[in-house]
Parts: C-alpha cells; structure tokens; sequence
C-alpha cells in the first residue's frame, strides 16, 4: 500500500516558487530524502508532506487522504519532526507528551513510556527530543525536516513499519 | 478522535501562568479606567468602546499572536473549526476580565454598577474578541482592518441596549450570539485557509 504519494507537488506564494516541484511515491516501511535547494524550501516541501501546509499544485495523499480537501485525516497518519527540534526541558517535554495523548486521544502512560523509549534509542537532544513526540502516536509516515544523517539511520530501528520522508538542503544553514 | 478531550487539552495549554496575568492586569487597568472616568461617561456608548477596543487589541497582541501561531497546533489532527472553537475559549475568558473590571471600578466610585451596561459590555467585548482573532493569521493591512472591524462590531451588536438602555438588552445578547457564531465560523475558515510557512 503507498503511503504518501505526490503528483507534481509545487508552492507558490505571490508568483514566487518558494520550493523545488516534486513527485513521489513512498510503500510502507520505504524511505525518501527529498533535496530542496535551501533550509526553506526544505522545510515548506517537509510540511507539505505532512498535510500541515496546502500545495498550491499538484496532488499529495497520505494513505488514501487528499492532503488539501481531508487534513485531519491525513495528519492523523502523519508524525512531523521541525527542522528546530523540541528545545523545552524534560518537564516541558513531559506535559508536550500529554498534551499530544489528549489531541490524539491515546492512553496519556502508555504515550510517556513510548517517548521514554525514542529518547533511550536516540539520546538526549533537541531533534531526538522531537523524534519522541512525533512518534507518540501511531503514525504510518514520519516526515523529518533536515535530519542529522546519524538520526535519520537510527530512526529507522525504532519505526520499522513506518514509510521515512527526509527532506535536505542542498545548501544547508544552520536551524 | 475524542474532540472533547482535543478541546480540553488546548484550552489547558492557553489557560497558563501568562493567562493568568494578562488577566489580572487587563482587570486592573479597566478597573483603574472605570474609577477615574465613570462619572464622566455620560453616555453607556463610550465604556462599550472602551471594552470592545481592549478586547480587540489585547486579542490581536503580538505575544499571544504569536502563541496561536504555534506549528503544534497545525500539525494536529483537527479541522480548522474545531481549532477554532479552542482557539476561542482562552481569549473569550479574557475578554470577561474587562467588564469585571469595569464592574469593579465603578462600583467602587459610584456605589452601583446597572447590571444591563454589565452584559452589554460583555457582549461588545466578547464580539471584538471573536472577530478579532481573524486578524491573528493575516498580516498587514488586512489585519488591521479585522482589527477596525472588531471594534466598530463589538458596540454594534449592542445597538439594542445603548437604544433602549431599560428593555432591549435580551435583543442584545440574542444579536451577540449570531454575530458570535458567524465570527467563529469565518474564524474556522481562515484557520483552515492558513498555511504556516517557516521563515
């Protein structure tokens, strides 16, 4: 089953291309870095695959849901990671943890012990720190907006099943 | 999805220790307006005015702008009404601070405070606020121009009252619950239209 697909995907804000067009089509379990030509391309392109920002052409589904006309539906597939990181503390954390079993209606123990879990696998930091909550839930596609190389490789033995989008600027800046 | 709980959790998240303050301070300032002009406020219109641009700007405010504006909320599962409706509650309960205040205030320098001028503030507030929030996901012009609208809106609504101060205050607030309700509404739409880029 595909998991995201993307047909000619582009955005525009007042005439200005503000990414790279792209298409793609992600399995369950795949895995796809997708080059953009700047940190912010990277990360317009990264929130269009996580159902968070409408393209302005082309079509994106996650699953079998159009990303412009059903995004609850897509986003609850989705587990975004910002290309900041999560920089709270470990309490800050913690009520971030709950506040995400609420909106996704999940057991609120059973989502600190699977954060616990991420953070054991990845160590301390604030992209790890991010990793954590976006797994929280379920998600069948994690979008990470450019990722450490050594955590994108280690994300993959945590969420076997899940299909990895990584988006990378060609020219990086710093976050 | 329990949008019960959702709601909640958002609410929760905006009733913070900054909440709290900006509350207190908004009381305290309209209370201390109240106190040294009421006498001078002839006329129920201009405490209207007074409550409905407090309430359109301290919605419109930069910090609590930006707090709405936060990613995690976009990546939530929700639709934008839905986001509205939590959006709404925090802001709602920081509008009542102002005809609290105003309450306070006049109580204390003219011993009577009527209780329709109460819910018509109330009402003028309320309404600034929901159409207020619009202006929060636009930028410019055009986001100064829902803040206009709020304040023009919110003493609107209470036409009724300021009219026939003695009868109408019931047509004030069946008006307040319309407008109310189609403000959320264009409120849900423009979260549903926003698309959050980085910078």
């Amino acid at each position: 089953m595909k998991i995201f697909r993307a047909i000619d995907v582009a955005f525009e804000r007042d005439g200005v291309a503000l990414m790279a067009p792209f298409s793609l089509a992600l399995e369950a379990g795949g895995d796809a870095e997708l080059m953009q030509p700047s940190a912010r391309a990277a990360s317009v392109a990264a929130r269009i695959c996580a159902a968070i920002v409408r393209p302005t052409r082309g079509v994106a589904y996650v699953g079998d849901f159009e990303t412009r006309l059903q995004p609850p539906q897509a986003k609850r597939m989705v587990g975004f990671v910002d290309r900041a990181g999560f920089s709270g503390d470990d309490h800050a954390l913690r009520c971030e943890v709950a506040f995400r079993a609420d909106v996704w209606n999940l057991d609120k123990s059973a989502a600190q012990a699977r954060a616990s879990l991420v953070l054991e696998a990845l160590g301390e930091g604030a992209y790890a720190r991010a990793i954590a909550l976006a797994l929280v839930a379920d998600v069948a596609l994690l979008v990470l907006d450019q990722p450490a190389s050594n955590i994108a490789r280690s994300v993959r033995d945590i969420a076997p099943g899940a299909a990895i989008i990584a988006t990378i600027a060609t020219i990086a800046s710093t976050p | 999805m329990n949008e019960f709980r959702a709601t909640l959790a958002i609410v929760r998240r905006h009733l913070d220790r900054r909440f709290a303050i900006d509350w207190a301070m908004q009381f305290g300032i309209v209370a201390a307006i109240a106190y040294a002009f009421t006498r001078t406020f002839a006329h129920p219109i201009l405490p209207l005015l007074i409550a409905s641009t407090l309430a359109a700007a301290s919605t419109a405010e930069r910090t609590h702008a930006e707090s709405l504006r936060r990613l995690t909320f976009f990546a939530m599962p929700l639709y934008g009404r839905q986001l509205a409706r939590a959006h709404a509650i925090a802001p709602s309960l920081l509008a009542l601070s102002i005809p609290a205040g105003y309450a306070l205030g006049s109580a204390l320098r003219t011993r009577e405070f009527p209780l329709p001028l109460f819910l018509a503030m109330t009402c003028a507030a309320l309404i600034a606020t929901l159409v207020s929030l619009s202006s929060i996901f636009r930028e410019g012009v055009r986001a100064w121009l829902y803040v206009a609208l709020a304040i023009l809106v919110g003493p609107i609504v209470t036409l009724p009252y300021v009219l026939r101060p003695a009868h109408e205050t019931w047509y004030a607030l069946a008006l307040t619950a319309v407008i109310g309700f189609f403000a959320l509404r264009a409120f849900g739409e423009t979260l549903a239209r926003y698309d959050p880029l980085p910078l």
